[in-house]
């Protein structure tokens, strides 16, 4: 035998990985919000580029903070924490002051996230949940004066806009609630030209967005679709209001509120929804379920916060519900019953 | 519509050597043979040190059980026995030659004595037994003891031709350059189990295969050449099995229970040039690849041939070598010597550099995107028994049918968490199996008494 014997590294197989990882992933989670950030900014102005500009930062820095604290791994820089970042300024009205988002932030990754043991194990989504936890905290700050009319104008860089000369304008839902109707037509809802929280207006590139993360394969198709064709289905066939179509009625339910970017972008969360594909359908139907429950009987007008945190809460229960057959598992029962 | 299976994974292809001729290796000049590269006891040294040995003749025997002869590739004197830890972690008696490259054959090398039409299931198994060929996909089941344990209990024969994992291109080579080694063997195959006709599953990533295959069978009836999805791993008998015929191989069971019979293809061929030659198995084609390699190829070369003189006569190292692997690279060992030798499982020598050998950490974390449970064919969900294999809770990872896990990789392979899924689920593996024997030692002590 000859030639000198260099020193090989020996490791257990698979000696190859696929090239997706975390930080591929939500680098591809932020692509897709992108467009709805630009349209954000064409409706409200840049102040909302302030807000997710805070919410990111804030968010990153309680991570990286909070795991220097502890003397953990640092993965502050895997940009889950900007996903979250983003998502929670989303779910926030362009009008509140500087300190909400920051906030909701250290609630989102430091109580929600972090606690539980990081990324992966929080049993709620954090942006949701720091989202519901302010709203709690301050509805006179998040409540439904908080949304004003389409391209009003907002300082960028006021820490709060609170007494300005700004005209409130009612969301669409919160017309509904008051057995109305909107003032705003579907299109205006489609294309996002109506009162909302930052992301969350524009149906179209949040779908579109949608599309890229299931081209991507980051997300799949299951819980979008089972989760907006429940709403869907539910208000068809029990529409609200009389005074329109049950299928006009329809087209408003699904484009306005938060639903787009809760099913498309929340729910889909990874750490806190199903694993396997018959999971994830349940885990949909349930969320519009109770979205459309709470949007009809609730005390609230919207419902997708709440309808995706409780099934959240479900979730490690539709997984052990769902386990997938193991192969060749049901006849070894079978063989062993003949002999 | 090509024939598939549910979950898996689509890995790169790599099949860089496809369209490469196989080179034959010259014989080195020591050959190191271990006395276990099959399922089941290692051999007992039929020879001393000292002796000179012929090509072809019996080195290593067994006498009851399970087990497999091993000859020697090459005529020579025996020079040393080594006990050499194998990539299996097992320290097995390696016996070095030094060849004297006279190409001695042994006296009583000739082709069976019976003719083809006379051939019965008794003479198969004396032939596959006394040539020592062992499946050569890698997991080197003795070739005879499957035939033993199938008989009369199968109706379907398949060659499995798949070769799903990446870099691979030996039985592809194979397929293509000795393709009547191959229809010889199944003829052979399909007399001893009385069976009408045989199938030969091809993935359809080696269309030139595919195509040779159909012009070869078609004027007989008896071969039906199967078209496979290209998806890892295919290659597996029990997902095979699952796609030709739709039949579940229950955990713990073997296909003649589903009445199927897989032979790898070049077990096959071995098969025929054995009753056609009398020729035991002592070479064997090995695709060398990697980016450490100049001229990757696939080779034939030696049983006993050391890794690093196939390296030499392919031009020596591109670049440093960081990992070598013994098989594929879903589930191919790595070595620790690359001067350890070719044996009868090994299908290909995959050489990585560090620049393309994938990172792990010591430290991970499961996002729960899901892709593993929706890539584990066996059904399995493997997010959580790694994390109940990570908090040391064996039962629960038994629960969750751990031992139903064939460690293909593939859900390491997609994991972006970088989980050491396959890892965990190993160990789970090993303490169930070792508490189970420690419990069933404990009973037979307590019945003792």
């Amino acid at each position: 035998m000859t030639s000198d014997n260099k020193l090989l590294s020996v490791s257990p197989s698979p000696h190859i990985k696929h090239p997706d990882n975390t930080k591929s992933i939500m680098l591809d989670v932020l692509i897709a919000m992108l467009p709805a950030l630009i349209w954000s900014v064409y409706v409200f102005g840049w102040r909302s580029l302030s807000i997710v500009v805070i919410c990111v930062a804030s968010c990153i820095a309680f991570e990286y903070f909070y795991q220097k604290l502890m003397k953990k791994r640092i993965t502050a820089g895997d940009l889950s924490a900007a996903v979250t970042g983003v998502l929670l300024a989303y779910n926030l009205p362009v009008s509140v002051p500087f300190w909400v988002p920051v906030i909701g932030a250290f609630f989102a990754i430091v109580v929600v996230k972090q606690l539980f043991g990081g990324i992966g194990k929080n049993i709620m989504n954090p942006a949701l949940a720091a989202r519901v936890f302010l709203f709690c905290a301050w509805p006179s700050i998040l409540g439904n004066d908080a949304y004003f009319a389409p391209f009003t104008k907002m300082s960028p860089l006021a820490v709060s806009v609170k007494g300005l000369d700004t005209v409130a304008g009612a969301t669409p839902l919160a017309s509904f609630k008051t057995g109305g109707i909107s003032d705003y037509s579907i299109f205006d809802m489609f294309i996002g030209r109506i009162p909302g929280c930052i992301g969350e207006v524009s149906a179209m590139l949040l779908i579109l967005g949608g599309i890229y993360l299931m081209v991507r394969r980051v997300i799949t198709w299951h819980i979008p679709l089972s989760y907006i064709g429940t709403v869907a289905l539910v208000s068809f066939l029990f529409p609200k209001v009389e005074s329109v179509h049950a299928f006009e009625f329809m087209a408003m339910e699904v484009f306005s509120g938060a639903l787009m970017l809760g099913a498309i972008y929340m729910a889909t969360d990874y750490a806190t929804s199903p694993v396997s594909p018959k999971g994830r359908i349940i885990y949909g139907i349930g969320c519009g379920a109770i979205t459309v429950f709470i949007r009809y009987f609730g005390g609230y007008s919207e419902g997708t916060s709440f309808a995706i945190l409780i099934m959240n809460l479900l979730v490690w229960y539709i997984d052990m519900f769902t386990r997938p057959k193991v192969f060749g598992k049901v006849k070894a029962k079978k063989v062993k019953e003949k002999e | 519509m090509a024939y598939t299976f549910r979950g898996g994974a689509h890995v790169p292809e790599h099949k860089n050597t496809a369209s490469i001729k196989i080179r034959t290796m010259p014989a080195p000049k020591m050959l190191s043979i271990p006395l276990s590269q099959h399922i089941g006891a290692p051999c007992t040294p039929t020879i001393k040190v000292g002796d000179t040995v012929d090509k072809y003749q019996v080195i290593g025997d067994f006498e009851k059980g399970l087990g497999c002869p091993v000859h020697s590739s090459v005529s020579g004197k025996v020079v040393s026995m080594e006990e050499i830890r194998n990539p299996m972690g097992n320290v097995v008696t390696h016996i070095v030659i030094e060849n004297d490259g006279e190409e001695r054959v042994f006296p009583g090398i000739k082709p069976y004595e019976k003719s083809f039409d006379e051939i019965t299931a008794d003479d198969l198994i004396d032939i596959t037994k006394r040539a020592g060929i062992s499946g050569m996909g890698g997991a080197t089941f003795p070739t005879h003891a499957k035939i033993s344990s199938a008989l009369g209990k199968v109706d379907r024969l398949i060659i499995n031709c798949a070769e799903c994992e990446p870099y691979i291109t030996a039985n592809h080579r194979l397929m293509l350059e000795f393709p009547d080694d191959i229809i010889g063997g199944v003829k052979i195959l399909l007399k001893v189990f009385g069976l009408r006709d045989g199938d030969i599953a091809i993935e359809d990533n080696k269309p030139d295969a595919i195509k040779l295959f159909r012009e070869k069978t078609a004027e007989s009836d008896i071969i039906n050449v199967k078209v496979m999805k290209t998806k890892y791993p295919q290659g597996d008998e029990r997902q095979l099995i699952y796609a030709l015929t739709g039949r579940q191989i229950p955990s713990g069971k073997l296909p003649a229970d589903v009445g199927c019979v897989v032979f790898n293809a070049e077990t096959c061929a071995a098969i025929y040039r054995a009753f056609a030659q009398g020729i035991p198995l002592t070479s064997r084609i090995v695709t060398i690849d990697g980016d450490c390699i100049k001229e990757p190829c696939s080779v034939l070369c030696k049983i006993g041939t050391p890794i690093s003189h196939i390296v030499e006569h392919l031009g020596g190292f591109a670049k440093e070598p960081h990992t070598v692997v013994n098989g594929g690279p879903m589930m191919g060992a790595a070595l620790w010597d690359i001067n350890a030798p070719v044996t009868k499982g090994t299908s290909a020598i995959l050489v990585f550099s560090k620049d393309v050998y994938p990172e792990f950490h010591e430290e991970y974390s499961c996002i729960r995107c899901g892709r593993c449970v929706n890539s584990c064919q066996m059904g399995l969900m493997p997010n959580y028994i790694a994390m109940f294999a990570g908090k040391r809770d064996y039962s629960l990872c038994e629960k969750y049918d751990v031992l139903s896990c064939v460690e293909c990789g593939a859900c390491t392979y997609v994991c972006p968490g970088n989980v050491p899924i396959t890892q965990l689920n190993r160990v789970a593996k090993a303490k169930i199996i070792e508490k189970r024997r420690n419990e069933a030692a404990k009973e037979a002590a307590k019945n003792d008494k």
